[in-house]
């Protein structure tokens, strides 16, 4: 597999974004739960995925003479086989248990229910196999596939209990994976051992030959001093015997391809069969980001309501206390020049309340929607970038205008990066680029500062990532040590 | 009055300024004013206030801060005043705080703050062991209550007077509110007792105290 050599990658996106082993999958939030269906969801791609240039290339692999040498060696043959090894048998007693207990359903059906109920408990069993199927794939291959969810009976009671077994899809898949699989696994695993084992005997043969001398009678009654025969052909000369034994050292090499192939297979019927099918992995993934979406405006709401009650609200309930005291400053009888004074001093701190009031809810109304936004991404970012405290390029190209809810994401994501930038990289520079390409809003904000920026559960960048998700955008960070950092976004346009 | 020494917490350095130059200019001793309970717990290890001013929200959850600490204060120091000051109510805040006993106990409103007056009188009462409510905690008593039935049968003007009691308002006090002589005060009081079947009570504090005990059961 390849592995990323240089810049520090990350990559957080939807399901196409964690298929895509150019960039390093990077999951905060469920790190026992892949990403749904890598290889099998094609088409249940979002509208949008990283830049096919890949901000993380590969790292250097290896050439392919190098990689064919290597394979008899190599440790994912050697996996392969013992996947394969243990795999067949396993396969072939599921295969028979299953057919004995679909035969015992069947005698079972005209007693009433118990075929009916037999049929659950096997639909059961079955999903567990499928779960040591996908464990043995994990543990060996280091495949892992997410396990389907298990669906709930919707009330106590057996008829209940039928209906989620007999109903369930994915306990139906599994027997679908029984029967595909262990031809697969019984015959992959015979082909590689007859391969191997007959690669083994022609290496071996010229020294058999020597030692053994055996001779053989053709049909026609000529004598052959020969171990290996083709049809009429008898190898029975040195440069004959060494072909032979090339030949088998060709084989040696190639068998371990097949059992990569075999393993291979039954991996993906695995992923095809015993993962999430592609429109759970999809319901899955749009249910994460929308628990993300929720979070992330309760959290919003509550950062407002906090700035309002420290800010805003302190300020007025400070202004009224300081009025109230300037006028009882000034009633009664003995209103004299110095309680004139206090109450001059006292209307001036309330003044000056009044201002800082303002001064703050004109701020918390900028951090909830920028007026600016509403005459466009462009202008928005153009007062944004030119408020920033370290000096910013911005260029846009925008031919198109975003729908609002991603202008907004889009406005927040670059705030936030500029205040990061300011904050924490000590740069001298940023930019920031935005342009709409097919259907994609890219942001690229970069700066020359001390770089190593990372992607922390719970914090500033992973929660901008967690935000472009919930619109199916995409966020990839490269900040080496050392600098320069770019955070990339990708947005779609209409969301 | 006067020369009563206060403690203040106050996270927002502006009000708690405020809350010092205040009752400072009238003639209180503000003896600590800090800005998280755990200061305020040493201020009135170190410095005896008799009366401790807090604000429910403060460092560092921004929750109920101060009114554990208000609590835990007056489990430490049994009959310590407090008065806690909350931008809401919350019932379940009050009953919390009343759970301990309502002598000595003030929960009020910031608002409150802007109406310098019924502030002092406020923070005077509690600091005398008695109990001042904000009228808008006593309506949300009176609103949670689940004495309903027996609460319908009092005529507005009866529920006026129950819920000035319930502040922990005096007769007089309660007479200059709602601009009627202070007999008439005591006849609508001894109308609630009776329709509410509540025990007579000498002092104003206790009645305050019977009161409040009826709404929350």
């Amino acid at each position: 597999m390849s592995r990323t050599i240089g810049p520090a990658v990350g990559t957080v996106g939807g399901p196409a974004a964690a298929c895509d082993d150019r960039a390093v999958p990077v999951d905060h939030h469920r790190p026992t739960a892949p990403l749904p269906s890598p290889a099998g969801a094609p088409g249940a791609a979002p509208p949008v995925g990283p830049p096919p240039d890949g901000t993380g290339r590969p790292g250097a692999g290896r050439s392919w003479p190098a990689e064919l040498l290597r394979a008899p060696v190599a440790w994912r043959t050697w996996r392969s086989v013992v996947y394969l090894l243990a795999a067949a048998p396993l396969g072939s007693a599921a295969f028979a248990a299953l057919a004995a207990a679909g035969l015992a359903c069947l005698l079972a059906m005209p007693l009433a229910l118990v075929g009916v109920v037999l049929l659950g408990v096997v639909l059961h069993a079955v999903r567990e196999y499928g779960a040591v199927s996908r464990a043995l794939a994990a543990a060996v291959l280091g495949e892992r596939v997410p396990a389907p969810r298990r669906r709930q009976p919707a009330d106590r009671g057996l008829l209940p209990w039928l209906r989620a077994a007999l109903g369930d899809l994915d306990g139906w898949r599994a027997v679908a994976f029984v029967v595909v699989s262990t031809p697969v696994r019984v015959v992959g695993l015979g082909a590689v051992a007859l391969a191997a084992g007959t690669a083994v005997a022609l290496v071996a043969s010229p020294v058999a030959w020597l030692v053994l001398d055996p001779t053989k009678v053709a049909a026609d009654g000529t004598v052959h001093r020969s171990i290996v025969q083709f049809g009429d052909v008898y190898v029975d000369t040195w440069p004959e015997a060494m072909t032979v034994a090339a030949l088998g050292a060709l084989g040696l090499f190639a068998a371990p391809w097949l059992a990569r192939a075999a393993a291979a297979v039954d991996v993906a019927l695995v992923r095809a069969l015993l993962g999430p099918t592609r429109l759970v992995a999809r319901v899955e993934s749009l249910e994460e980001t929308r628990a993300l979406a929720v979070d992330d405006t309760a959290a919003t709401l509550r950062r407002i309501e906090r700035d309002l009650h420290d800010g805003a609200q302190a300020r007025l309930v400070a202004l009224a206390m300081h009025l109230d005291m300037a006028r009882e400053e000034l009633v009664g009888d003995a209103v004299d020049a110095e309680r004139v004074g206090r109450a001059r001093t006292l209307v001036e701190r309330a003044h000056r309340d009044a201002t800082e009031a303002i001064t703050e809810l004109r701020e918390v109304t900028r951090s909830i929607h920028p007026p600016a936004l509403d005459r466009g991404l462009d202008e928005a970012l153009a007062t944004l970038t030119s408020r920033s405290a370290v000096p910013c390029r911005l260029t846009t190209d925008l031919p198109v205008r975003p729908s609002p809810a991603v202008e907004t994401i889009a406005y927040h994501c670059v705030a936030e990066l500029l205040t990061n930038v300011a904050k924490h990289s000590g740069a001298s520079r940023a930019t920031v680029a935005v342009a709409v390409d097919g259907g994609v809003l890219h942001l690229r904000v970069t700066d020359d500062g001390a770089g190593g920026a990372r992607l922390v559960p719970g914090h500033g960048l992973a929660g901008l990532a967690d935000r472009v998700r919930t619109v199916d955008g995409w966020l990839t960070l490269s900040s080496p040590a050392g600098g320069p950092t770019e955070v990339a976004i990708g947005l779609p346009v209409r969301a | 009055m006067g020369g009563l020494r206060v403690a203040i917490a106050e996270d927002a350095a502006v009000l708690r300024e405020g809350l010092v130059g205040l009752l400072t200019a009238r003639g209180f001793e503000v003896v600590a004013a800090v800005a998280d309970a755990e200061a305020l717990a040493a201020a009135v290890d170190a410095d005896r206030p008799e009366v401790v001013v807090v604000d429910i929200r403060m460092p560092p959850t921004h929750t109920d801060e101060g009114l554990r600490a208000a609590i835990e204060l007056r489990r430490r120091h049994p009959g310590l005043p407090v008065l806690v000051f909350s931008q809401y109510v919350e019932t379940r805040y009050a009953a919390e705080l009343l759970g301990g006993g309502a002598d000595g106990v003030g929960y009020l409103l910031k608002d409150r703050v802007a109406h310098v007056r019924e502030l002092v009188e406020a923070l005077e009462r509690v600091a005398a062991g008695g109990t001042a409510l904000d009228p808008e905690v006593v309506t949300q008593l009176v609103g949670a209550s689940r004495r309903t039935d027996r609460l319908d049968t009092l005529t507005p003007r009866e529920r006026e007077v129950l819920a000035l009691m319930a502040e922990g308002r005096s007769n007089a006090a309660i007479a200059a509110a709602l601009y009627v002589t202070p007999r008439a005060v005591e006849k609508h009081i001894s109308n609630i007792f009776m329709k509410l079947d509540l025990p007579e009570s000498e002092t104003d504090h206790q009645r305050v105290l019977a009161v409040l005990r009826y709404l929350r059961s």
